[in-house]
């Protein structure tokens, strides 16, 4: 294996495993000084991408996450429609630090429990407190189509109290940790889907909220940028915030701290 | 102070950006001055004071409909009722306001003998009753659609309605007729207090209507603590 | 030497050993593997070097930062903290104890 192509694997190998972006490429210009001053095939000097990457990361350590004080309560969520009882009595915690995952099939009111938390939707009994500021993702709308990014970007800054400059700024650095640069003078209806999305996402994360609630916002994500939406959330898991991931992909679940599953069958179980 | 201005800025963009609303906002009063310049004295001004009227209506219906979306993501990033529709407010009558000039100057180069400061009275209360009635339609009804045909129904019954029967005096746009009347015919004040007073009146009927149904739609709900 | 043995007595070792190169001066990677392997202990591998390097880092044993080389890229250097020094006071003296006790098994073994 050349160089090159070794240390993209590392990289992208120490990413996967959670390791920061500024750690990653320092661990990787590291090994490339190295390679270049002793030469030889990194896969001796430094083994399997995958196996050296591992090493790394139990090296640098996770950060010690204490517990952290409840950002997000709801306690006993219950909502009808009419004679339908879309959810009955759902509680849930979240603490700072914590990733809480809300799971069910389609249709089990997942998104009318965030829009509950968030505040958008009343509620026939129950409540929700919440300690610090709040964003919220809703699985698509929620943008203005006449404007471009950056507008969005200021629009929401503003709300939020930052001025222009460190809003345009923020949502452009959060742009790129999804891998996506906006054009300016792009309006949002001639985005694609995933773009929107992304837009979408960074709204709900810009001024630093202490509770995010996410509605299933990788819709029309590829691959590549769903990884890069799950390590945004993981960054901001170790930044103490709280967050709420409505999803019907499972795969991720052995990284998130709660699970709370919503079954047609009205009872909630956590 | 600042949000409202933020609100009215984007508001303002993206308005820009609708070249079928611009056209709308442009032409229709138009159309309308010109359906009218050859009939008899004044009544092309009464035309093009409703023409601005029912353009400026839409562009806010239109604006309001599309904020939609936006508006409880901006609740929760800290925007209050008020600054949202302050700004879209803001925004409207900015743009109504640039809109009338030209034609203002239109009727003070073609149009004689007529009281040009009440013209340009009926034309400021115009923008101001529009803009929010708009607004109230868009946030009260679900589509654009309803809310066009809504405007449509409003405008056409101003335009045939005895002035002064009762369902004349309770459409927004009234008071353009009165005024004008005393513009045009030179009558007595009595009409010029008379639409006045309906047009403040409207107008603040209207805007405290958007300030209610956006309270409405925004409000807090109880069972969220922070 | 039996390489199996010499991974396991490096292991213990080797953080140490960095340790004291570092306290002597400050120095990068590479030029730490080839200071390890003058004084006999071998070559030392990338991979098992930086590791160390890491975990010494995360503890506060050793800073590092970024360097620009006179000739090459920018390098990280790597240099000992107090709590590093007091760390390898330490680990001397426990070192020496200790292979003082094994040499003198060995030699009665023998």
């Amino acid at each position: 294996m050349n160089h090159d192509g070794w240390l993209s694997a590392l990289a992208h190998e120490l990413r996967r495993r959670g390791v920061g972006g500024d750690a990653v490429r320092q661990v990787v210009a590291e090994a490339a000084a190295h390679l270049r001053d002793g030469g030889g095939n990194p896969m001796q000097v430094f083994g399997p991408p995958a196996t050296y990457a591992s090493a790394v990361a139990d090296s640098v350590g996770r950060p010690r996450r204490n517990p952290g004080e409840v950002l997000l309560e709801a306690r006993g969520i219950t909502k009808k429609y009419g004679r339908q009882t879309v959810l009955d009595g759902v509680d849930l915690t979240v603490r700072s630090g914590e990733i809480a995952a809300v799971i069910g099939a389609n249709g089990c009111g997942k998104s009318t429990f965030l829009a509950v938390c968030a505040g958008l939707t009343g509620v026939d009994k129950g409540e929700v407190r919440i300690r610090g500021s709040l964003g919220y993702c809703p699985q698509d709308g929620g943008t203005a189509g006449f404007l471009d990014a950056g507008e969005h970007f200021v629009l929401i800054g503003a709300g939020r109290g930052m001025s222009r400059e460190e809003a345009v700024r923020a949502g452009h650095a959060q742009a790129a940790a999804l891998d996506w640069e906006p054009a300016r003078g792009k309006q949002a209806r001639h985005l694609s889907g995933g773009t929107r999305q992304k837009l979408n996402l960074v709204m709900a994360g810009l001024g630093e909220p202490d509770v995010l609630l996410l509605d299933e916002p990788y819709q029309g994500f590829d691959r590549g940028t769903y990884l890069d939406f799950w390590h945004q959330v993981w960054q901001w898991r170790e930044a103490g915030k709280a967050i709420v991931v409505v999803t019907h992909l499972l795969n991720q679940l052995d990284r998130v701290d709660t699970v709370l599953e919503l079954t047609p069958a009205r009872k909630a179980v956590a | 102070m600042k949000k409202i201005l933020t609100v009215a800025e984007m508001a303002l963009r993206e308005l820009l950006r609708r070249r079928s609303v611009l056209l709308i906002l442009l032409l229709l009063p138009l159309l309308f001055y010109l359906s009218r310049r050859g009939d008899h004295l004044g009544q092309a001004i009464r035309f093009v004071c409703l023409g601005l009227s029912w353009a400026l209506s839409t562009a806010a219906l239109f604006a309001g409909s599309a904020a939609r979306g936006m508006e409880p993501r901006l609740r929760l990033s800290g925007y209050r009722g008020y600054h949202l529709y302050l700004g879209r407010l803001s925004a409207l009558w900015t743009v109504g306001l640039l809109l009338s000039a030209p034609y203002f100057v239109l009727v003070l180069v073609d149009q004689h003998d007529v009281r040009y400061g009440p013209v340009a009275l009926v034309m400021v209360l115009m923008v101001a009753v529009s803009a929010p009635f708009g607004l109230v339609l868009s946030s009260v009804l679900p589509r654009e659609l309803e809310g066009t045909l809504v405007l449509l129904m409003v405008v056409g019954l101003q335009m045939m309605a005895d002035p002064s029967s009762l369902i004349a005096r309770l459409l927004p746009f009234w008071s353009s007729r009165e005024i004008g009347t005393y513009a045009i015919d030179h009558t007595d004040t009595g009409y010029l207090t008379r639409g006045i007073a309906h047009g403040l009146l409207s107008a603040a009927i209207l805007i405290a209507m958007v300030a209610v149904v956006s309270g409405i739609r925004l409000r807090r709900r109880s069972h969220l603590e922070f | 030497m039996d390489q199996d043995r010499r991974g396991q007595w490096l292991r213990g070792v080797l953080a140490p050993c960095v340790l004291a190169l570092v306290a002597e001066r400050e120095s990068y990677g590479y030029e730490l593997a080839q200071s390890l392997d003058a004084a006999g202990l071998g070559p030392i591998q990338g991979g098992t070097l930086y590791p160390v390097l890491l975990r010494l880092q995360r503890f506060g044993l050793v800073t590092a930062s970024w360097q620009d080389g006179t000739a090459g890229p920018a390098r990280k250097y790597y240099r000992i903290t107090a709590a590093g020094r007091e760390t390898l006071r330490h680990a001397t003296a426990d070192w020496q104890e200790f292979s003082a006790g094994v040499a003198s098994i060995l030699r009665e073994g023998r």
